[in-house]
Order: C-alpha cells, then structure tokens, then sequence
C-alpha cells in the first residue's frame, strides 16, 4: 500500500516536473524572438482600443444613459475594458494551446515529443501552465495601465471573489483548449477551429454589451459559456453591475461547465490522439 | 508570366486542400461586425446615432461597420498573408528551392500578390452578395465602375505594403506577430470601424493610410455619403505610385542580404 502511495506520489511529481519543463520550454522559445516577445504586452491594448474608439463615435462621449438602464454602470470605457480583459483568456485557450501542437509539428519535434515517457495531456498542461502565466502578466499590466489612463475605481472589496470567478472560468477554458489542441491533430488547420471558435465565442459572451441586447438564441447559447459567467461575475464583482443571475448560480454552473469541458475536451483529445496515430496522419501536414 | 501563372495555380492548389480556410475568410469579416451591433445597440438602444452620424456623416452605424469590415479583407490579406507567403514556404521546406529557382524572384512575390488579390476580391464580391441578399444594401449599376476603380487602385496599394511585409518575414523570420501589430495598427487607425475624427490622433494618422481614402469613396458610393471623387482618387493614385515601387526595392535588396548572409534556410 505505501509502495503503492510512493508511486503515485512519484508518478505525480513526474508529471509535473514535465508541466514545469513545457513551461520553461516556451518561455524560452518566446525569448529567442524578442521582437515578437516584447508586441505581445502591446497588443492588448490595440485590440481594446477599437471598441472605445467606436463607442465614443457612438455617445458622441464616455457615458451612456441607455447602458446604465440596463446594467447600472453608464461608464462604457470601464464596461468594456472589464469585459475585454478576461476576455484575454480564451485567446489562452484557442491560440496558445490549440496552436501548441501545430508549433511542434511545425518545428518538427511534434513525433519526438509524442514519444517522451508522458500521457500526451501533459504537454498540453504545461502550455495551459506557460499560457496562463504569460497571459496573467500581460492582463496585469494592461490593467494597471488602463485603469490608470482612464481613471476607472474599481471595488477591490470584491477582488478575492473575483480570482475564484476568473479561476473558474479559466479551467473551463482549458477544456475548450484541449479540445482545439486534438482536433489540430486530425484537422491540420487548427487555426481556422480556433479563429471559428473564438469568434463564435466572442460573439455570444456579453463582453462589450449586456447579454440583454443579445437575441433569445444567443442568449440560451451564451449560458453553456464559462466565459458569459466568467465575465458577467466579475463584472458585478468590480464594477457592480446588476446580475441576471445570482453569485451563487454562477458558482455552480461555472463549476458544472468546467468539469463538463474539461472532460468532453478530454475525451476528444485522446480520441483525436488514436485516430492521428491510427491514420498515420501525425507528420502529414 | 508563366512563372506568375504557376505561382497564382500552386496557391489556389494548396488553399483547396484546405476548404474550410475558404468558408471562413468568407463569413468572418461579417461575423466581425456582429459584436459592433450589439454594442451600438447596448450604448444608444437603437441603431442609429446622431452623434455618429455628426463624424460619420450617415447615423446608421451597421452599414459603415459592415463597409468597413469587408473592405478590410483586403488590408489583412496584404499584410498577413502576404506577410506570410514566404514564412509558409519556409515551414513547408519549400523556400530554398522557390527562391533558388532561374527566375527572378519578385516573380514570384507578384505571383504571390495576384493570388492574394484575387482571392479577397472573391470574398469581396461574396460579402458585398450576401449584404446585398441578406442586410437589404443597394448597389446600382452605375455606381459599379467606380466602386471597381477605387478597389483596384486600394489594392495596389496595399500590395506595396505586402511586398514589405514579405521581406519583414524574410528577415526576420518569426514576423507574425509583427505582421499582427502592423496591422492592428492599421486597424485602429483607418476609418474601418468609426470615423478616425472621433480622436486627433487617429485622424492624423490615417491620413497616411491608403485604406482611409478607398474607405471614404466606397462608403460615400454605397451610402450616399458626400465625398472628393477626384481628390481621394488622386491621393490613391499618388500612394500607389510610391509604395509599390518602394516595396519592390525593399523585397529586393532584403532577398539580396538573407541569400548573401546565407540565413535563408534559418527558422
């Protein structure tokens, strides 16, 4: 029995220490193209400020009476930048993790990697480790700034909260990654599945707008999202904004949606895994 | 020429072996503007806007979102997948050969570019149908011949851009995420999405941009806008005439430098 505990606990540690590995792999893959390293801290706030740009066409201003009737919060920049923020964590999922098994293919150790003495959900664990990290230092600096710039309060009472929402929502994500990174396997064009998919996404979560504006449709869709909780939650949490949905709620079906994702992105992957090796089609490009 | 037409044959060869690339490129610049209509609709509850329509010159922001969004296929196709046609060869193990071939390389760049070309031109044309069909946009036939004029001198344009874009990548190999930087920048800073006079910045900027001037004309056709025909076709004209040539000296003397440094085959 204690022979058995220590295996496990070895086994474990094993799987970590690779996690680890993957982690620092990428930082230093990222490192080498400094260029390209440094544009990324930048470009979140190009990909934000399109949004405040046409808000302001739009209120001819900051402040918006309609958004305020139906949310409570009438300043559009601190409505939108909330939303745009933790939005940041699907490209986590679609690009970083999806795009982690092209990569390898690309730079042809995706066969070598296959083979290391690991279950292959170990490599996407540890970009989902390296992602979350980068992305984190990233979403941090765009926060000081633009809170900074902008001047936007944001109740801090409720931060504590708020980390166990985005935690939450953050390993809902990592279902949806696992299940992009698969289908990169028998599909190739894993962008496409991930362009698609974050599209779709941002679409339906209520990032720049309530999910009141949506149609019926989306709306029913939006609620299979960890992102609609995600951001709907924190939201509320920072900002104040009125919930169509009480705290609670979003506990519990950000927890069921997490566990449902991660487990169909699972089963996917491992699915997706035979079938790549069944074909052969591992080294087809 | 036959080296354009086997450039423009191969491309079209391997986007086939991907169908799915194609139905995307084909709905995403529509599936763009979606979120801008629930925004719009969530800040002023309906759609239209006076304060819009003060900068932009028409209130009804849907339509100049849509204009914007398909117009803009042909900004990111110059710029990233021109950008990137030398960076795919590189991955596919082709770009020795291509580039050691006996014909000039900016052959191959134009080829390259008349592909691209062509095809936004394709999703173009699909997007303007499915506007025309679905979203009630009216398009007469007068008004055909100009649209045409100024898409053609945009285009060219834009490809002076791609052709730098392409030797960015040759350079500095791992480019995408420059190539992405450049052209969001482009993004926040042409009249894609809101009238750039919304900020001093932007306008001032975009007065750099050739999209900005195909923007103003096509909006002004399609929407009835008052604009300069002549002014902003002239402008178009005068940019054309300085980028491309300008593009084809940078490819050519960047080609030069990575086949003399020998970091043609680095990744």
């Amino acid at each position: 029995m204690k022979q058995n505990k220590k295996g496990i606990k070895g086994m474990v540690l094993h799987y970590l220490r690779a996690i680890n590995a993957e982690n620092i792999k990428e930082w230093k893959i990222e490192l080498t193209y400094k260029p390209d390293f440094i544009r990324q801290f930048f470009e979140p706030f190009v990909y934000l400020f399109p949004y405040f740009l046409y808000g302001f066409a739009l209120l001819g201003g900051r402040y918006s009476e309609h958004l305020r009737s139906i949310t409570g919060i009438s300043d559009m920049v601190a409505y939108t930048f909330i939303g745009y923020l933790f939005i940041g964590f699907l490209n986590t999922a679609c690009w970083a993790m999806g795009f982690s098994l092209r990569k390898e293919q690309w730079f042809g150790t995706l066969e070598t990697i296959f083979v290391a003495p690991v279950p292959r959900w170990v490599y996407v664990a540890g970009m989902a480790l390296h992602s979350t990290c980068h992305q984190g230092l990233i979403m941090l600096i765009q926060a000081v700034v633009i809170t900074t710039f902008f001047a936007i309060v944001l109740q801090m009472s409720g931060i504590f909260v708020t980390l166990v929402v985005v935690l939450l929502m953050l390993l809902g994500l990592y279902g949806l990654g696992i299940i992009v990174a698969g289908l990169t396997i028998a599909l190739k064009q894993w962008w496409v599945v991930s362009e698609a998919l974050s599209t779709l996404i941002v679409v339906v979560t209520p990032i720049a707008y309530p999910l009141a504006v949506l149609p019926v449709v989306l709306r029913r869709a939006s609620m299979f999202l960890p992102t609609t909780y995600g951001i709907i939650g924190v939201r509320h949490l920072l900002l104040g904004e009125e919930l169509v949905v009480s705290l609670p709620t979003i506990f519990l079906r950000l927890t069921l949606i997490l566990i449902v994702w991660l487990t169909f992105g699972m089963i996917v992957f491992l699915i997706m895994d035979r079938y790549g090796r069944r074909k052969g089609s591992l080294s087809i490009y | 020429m036959w080296v354009i037409i086997e450039e423009v044959r191969k491309s079209f060869k391997i986007l086939l072996a991907y169908p799915a690339e194609v139905v995307f490129w084909i709905i995403s610049p529509l599936l763009w503007v979606i979120p801008l209509v629930f925004q719009g609709k969530a800040l002023v509850g309906a759609f239209s806007s006076t304060a819009f329509g003060n900068l932009a010159g028409t209130d009804e922001f849907i339509p100049y979102v849509l204009i914007g969004a398909i117009i803009s296929t042909y900004m990111f196709s110059a710029v990233w997948s021109m950008g990137n046609s030398f960076r795919d060869e590189t991955y596919y193990g082709t770009l020795e050969h291509i580039l050691s071939a006996p014909v000039r390389p900016v052959f191959i760049l134009v080829g390259k570019g008349l592909y691209n070309s062509i095809l936004s031109t394709s999703f173009v044309i699909v997007q303007l149908l499915i506007c025309v069909l679905i979203f009630g946009l009216e398009i007469t036939v007068i008004k055909i011949l100009p649209i045409f004029l100024f898409l053609v001198l945009l285009i060219i344009g834009l490809y002076g851009i791609g052709f730098m874009a392409a030797a960015l990548t040759l350079m500095i190999k791992e480019a995408h995420g420059l190539l992405h930087m450049f052209e969001y920048i482009l993004f926040l800073f042409s009249p894609i999405r809101y009238p750039v006079e919304v900020n001093p910045i932007t306008k001032t900027i975009s007065v750099f941009i050739p999209l900005t001037y195909a923007l103003i004309a096509l909006r002004g056709l399609l929407l009835n806008i008052e604009f300069n025909f002549w002014k902003n076709s002239i402008i178009l004209l005068g940019i054309d005439c300085a980028v491309v040539p300008l593009g084809l000296i940078v490819f050519h003397y960047v080609e030069k430098r990575t086949k003399s440094k020998g970091t043609l085959s680095e990744y």
